[in-house]
């Protein structure tokens, strides 16, 4: 992969050298991962298939990339049957987890995350197949690996279902989340998509990557930061692969000393692009943008270097707690959320990278302005049905275990939040003729909105509740 | 005066029933939950963590706003309720228009309307009735069922499909209505609460979240309760089984568990929990003769030094022999011992005792036997019988979530009308299409003018558009395009 990898940084090479050298790089991994089942005699389960999966979303997201710089064709083909051999062995990998489990795989983060990759791989294929949108894989297969990698760290054992979550309706309602979720993301891609077209200035771009990044950062510092400069994360218990808590519902929190203090000064790197912007469109002086993509570069170097630590120093060791006496241990699978968050960062920084360094490549490949226009509209056309069933399908479901169809609960309020949005969206487009920006704006801010739901509700929200 | 009056009121109404109104009004509504989920809200939430929480400066304040419940608050209710009338003063302002155009369809484009018409064409043709038939011809080969519009001074064809769909939105404001209908209701005359019924008990009284109780019409009875556990000792399954009386006698009877609750004259009983309830279920105990007392006693009977066990309940007396009986005086789940007394610590299983008291009646003398025997209150050696206790069955109590939501159908009815109203809105589209033939005023040229139109999903139409008019160009020309023999044959019998 390391090969494949240092050849991405020479975008001159000929057409084929990049599929070769991928070809060579799968078939190595697979050859010692076979090696590696072999000395174990354990073929088709879940870990291998997922590992397949893994090596094949690699070598697609790796020929996706080297499309969305150099544009060359053939890569795609070949990208996709990468992605297609991969999804058969994620499809794998989720039925044996279903077969195992005895329920559909929705229960923990880890399932989550097993059937986002399957429904992001899907959707992937079918954007690039049906509306052609073949660049799509350069976003969403890099999102994939992540996720993959994500799941190798997290907890993996089949874990039995309390008696509220053994419902038919559960699963429905998780399912119609999910391809509604995904729908939305969908949607979200085409309008950042409609908005390169639409020759917005790539310092507006500038902007809003690292207003994002430094949500994410700052998100954390302020949840996470303690004393004398520590960073406190959930305690883990290995032998229980659960979570420690203190006392019912209280988790025990271990404080990383020093991480606190990289977090904050890569907080306010990641705050610097964000700055010069203000600054060149205060001074009209567009000296400073050009400062400010340097500051992205450094930026990205930091944050790799602050996710490193990270994994470093979260995976494994003993902390001590403000709360408690004595030393406890953490993992990478406490904190998911904050690790997610730390990639996802990276993600978006490179990404606007992309763009500076190769717009008018992107604006060659890309579908017109009016078109992404409307198949963003078409996209959420598909997703507002689903998020009214989803929510029709857990409200059916709480009404059956809690007594009660709406509880206003915030995960509940903010999935009614989401739909009011698009449910806006939609009335702005057919009554009022909302199009072009507006509606790109909109669908952006509909998808953080998603977000938040998703991710926002289940950390933040708590999370506040746990510090006022 | 008058004039004016209506004049506020048209401005009034017709304020009510802009979509910016009603943007405006959702923007309103989502501000307000987003607070609600961001500070913590009363009834989910302990008066202890809001506390804990808040400073008592800052809790007095949200509560005095309202803030702390806001979901229940007469704001937000009221925020709903205009909400509601935003929709309906909409869908009242467009319906007459929708309605027109649903029930007076548009059959024949005056010139005006054929201007401005996208996607248009026209076809040369020989003659009108040619023309007309080609253009039959190929709407049946789309499946659509062409009319002949006939008018004083001209004609032409008009075919459609799903005019239905026009009205779709109306479905979906309608279901949305209905829900809210159905939540209102739900508001005023719903009530939800907790019943917790020991194995064998039977109540009426439900303790509501406001804390007061309310008394059903008939009762409920726990026959029995348990639990089934995963191999890691997890919580796998709850399950009751519950009967209805009314006036002494079982109507009904259920097994419930979780996710599957009892429905009795619209109450609904849920499977919520489970768990000991800290009283004794039947304390086993061993009784054997003293033999340092029966030494001492002529009142001993013949039948000496055999063991006997026998189960109790609290208060419930067992006689021994014919003189002496045993009765569980009480039990207490958490006991401590000052100054010569018994105490009731807590009600947490964790350090129990259990006091039984022998009554001898000829000497009219009782004996205090303890278990575990407290040195400073028992006399476990000196009771004419030995007692041991054998074992303890804790009793079980099963939680029952009870709610009354008369509105809830309505919720549902309006859920189901609310995906039938979406799909039509989305996935079903109306289609038309106008031919009529048209002589240039210069020229004198006579040409098929075909025109469409849909209501959504304007570009996949656009493609059909242009199959018709192929299909009509090869109709009324089919020379130019090596068309088989029989569509000659057949435009020349007709």
């Amino acid at each position: 992969m390391a090969q494949v990898k240092t050849e991405q940084q020479q975008p001159a090479a000929t057409g084929t050298t990049l599929i070769v050298l991928v070809g060579l790089g799968v078939a190595f991994l697979l050859f010692m991962a076979f090696l590696n089942v072999v000395k174990t005699g354990n073929l088709l389960n879940e870990s291998n298939l997922l590992f397949a999966a893994l090596i094949f979303y690699s070598g697609a997201g790796a020929l996706y990339l080297g499309f969305g710089v150099t544009g060359t064709e053939s890569y795609v083909k070949f990208a996709s049957l990468a992605t297609w051999v991969g999804l058969i062995a994620n499809t794998g990998a989720v039925a044996h987890r279903w077969y195992e489990a005895g329920h559909a795989p929705f229960a923990s983060v880890y399932e989550m995350l097993l059937s986002f990759v399957w429904t992001l791989a899907v959707l992937t294929l079918i954007a690039e197949k049906k509306y052609k949108v073949k660049v799509i894989g350069t976003v969403t297969m890099p999102v994939a690996i992540v996720g993959v990698v994500l799941m190798q760290l997290l907890r993996t054992e089949v874990h039995p279902l309390v008696p509220a979550l053994q419902s038919t309706w559960l699963h429905v309602h998780v399912t119609l989340a999910m391809l509604a979720y995904a729908a939305c993301a969908l949607s979200f891609a085409l309008a950042m998509m409609f908005l390169i077209q639409d020759h917005m200035k790539t310092e507006t771009f500038l902007a809003a990557t690292s207003a994002s990044a430094l949500g994410i950062y700052a998100s954390i510092v302020l949840t996470r930061f303690e004393k004398w400069g520590g960073l406190s994360l959930v305690g883990w218990n290995v032998e229980a692969k659960q979570e420690m808590f203190l006392s019912r519902g209280v988790r025990l929190f271990v404080v990383i000393p020093e991480l606190g203090w990289l977090l904050l000064l890569t907080t306010l790197v990641v705050a610097t692009p964000l700055a010069l912007y203000g600054l060149a469109r205060w001074k009209k002086n567009d000296g400073f943008l050009a400062n400010a993509n340097r500051a992205v570069f450094v930026s990205i170097l930091l944050q790799i270097m602050t996710l490193v630590m990270f994994l470093l120093r979260a995976r494994d060791g003993a902390y001590p707690s403000l709360d408690a006496d004595g030393l406890f241990t953490t993992s990478l699978a406490a904190s998911p959320f904050i690790l997610s968050g730390l990639v996802g960062s990276i993600f978006i920084s490179l990404l606007y990278l992309l763009l500076v360094w190769r717009r008018p490549d992107l604006e060659r490949l890309l579908p017109d302005a009016t078109s992404l226009d409307r198949i963003t509209y078409k996209t959420i056309c598909i997703a507002f049905p689903l998020l009214t069933l989803m929510i029709a399908a857990g409200a059916y479901w709480a009404n059956q275990t809690w007594g009660s169809y709406w509880n206003w609960d915030p995960k509940e309020t903010w999935a009614a939040i989401t739909w009011l949005v698009y449910a806006a969206y939609l009335h702005m487009r057919v009554t009022r003729g909302m199009r072009g920006r507006t509606a790109a704006y909109f669908a952006v801010g509909g998808f953080a909105v998603v977000m938040f739901t998703f991710f926002g509700v289940t950390y933040l929200l708590p999370g506040l509740h746990a510090y006022a | 005066m008058a004039l004016s009056f209506r004049a506020v009121a048209r401005k009034t109404w017709q304020t009510a029933a802009s979509i910016k109104t009603g943007v405006v009004l959702l923007i309103l509504v989502v501000i307000l939950a987003a607070v609600g989920t961001v500070i913590l809200q009363r009834p989910m939430t302990e008066a202890d963590d809001m506390q804990r929480a808040y400073s008592p400066q800052a809790l007095r304040l949200l509560d005095g706003m309202g803030l702390t419940d806001v979901f229940h608050a007469w704001w937000f209710i009221g925020l709903m309720l205009l909400v509601s009338c935003s929709i309906i003063a909409a869908s009242i302002d467009r319906f007459p228009n929708a309605w027109r155009y649903y029930a007076r369809p548009y059959k024949y484009p005056d010139s005006a309307f054929r201007r401005a018409l996208h996607p248009q064409k026209s076809v040369a043709i020989q003659d009108e009735e040619t023309g007309l038939v080609a253009a039959e011809r190929a709407l049946h080969c789309l499946r659509l069922k062409p009319e002949r519009v006939v008018r004083e001074d001209h004609f032409g064809i008009f075919a459609e499909r799903h005019r239905i769909s026009e009205m779709a939105v109306y479905i979906v404001h309608a279901s949305l209505l209905l829900i809210f209908f159905g939540w209102i209701i739900d508001g005023v005359y719903g009530w939800r609460g907790t019943l917790n019924l020991n194995e064998g008990q039977t109540s009426n009284v439900v303790d509501l979240r406001d804390g007061t109780t309310r008394s059903l019409p008939f009762a409920i009875r726990c026959d029995s309760a348990g639990q089934e556990n995963y191999k890691d000792g997890s919580p796998k399954k709850w399950w009751s089984k519950l009967a209805v009386v009314e006036s002494a006698r079982d109507v009904e009877t259920k097994e419930i568990v979780v996710n599957d609750p009892l429905v009795y004259q619209g109450v609904r009983f849920y499977q919520s929990s489970y768990g000991p309830n800290g009283k004794v279920d039947k304390l086993l105990v061993a009784a054997t003769q003293n033999p340092a007392f029966s030494a001492g006693s002529k009142a001993s009977p013949a039948t000496s030094g055999g063991t006997r066990e026998f189960g109790l309940t609290v208060g419930e007396s067992v006689d021994l022999d014919a003189d002496t009986s045993v009765r569980f005086a009480e039990f207490i789940a958490d006991y401590a011992v000052r100054d010569g007394q018994v105490y009731k610590r807590s009600n947490d299983m964790g350090n129990p005792a259990a006091h039984l008291i022998v009554t001898s009646k000829a000497s009219g003398k009782s004996f205090d036997v303890w278990f575990p025997a407290l040195d400073e209150v028992a006399d476990n050696s000196k009771s004419p019988y030995l007692l041991e206790p054998k074992d303890l069955k804790m009793g079980h109590f099963t939680g029952l979530q009870v709610s009354h939501e008369p509105g809830q159908w309505g919720v549902w009815a309006g859920v189901v009308l609310l995906g039938v109203g979406l799909a039509f809105v989305f996935y079903v589209i109306h289609v038309r299409f106008w031919a009529v033939p048209v002589r240039d005023e210069r020229t004198g040229q006579l040409s098929l003018w075909i025109g469409g139109s849909a209501n959504r999903n304007r570009d996949a139409f656009e493609q059909k558009f242009n199959e018709l008019i192929a299909a009509v160009e090869k109709e009324v020309n089919p020379s130019s395009m090596d068309a088989p023999s029989e569509h000659i044959a057949t435009v020349a019998t007709r």
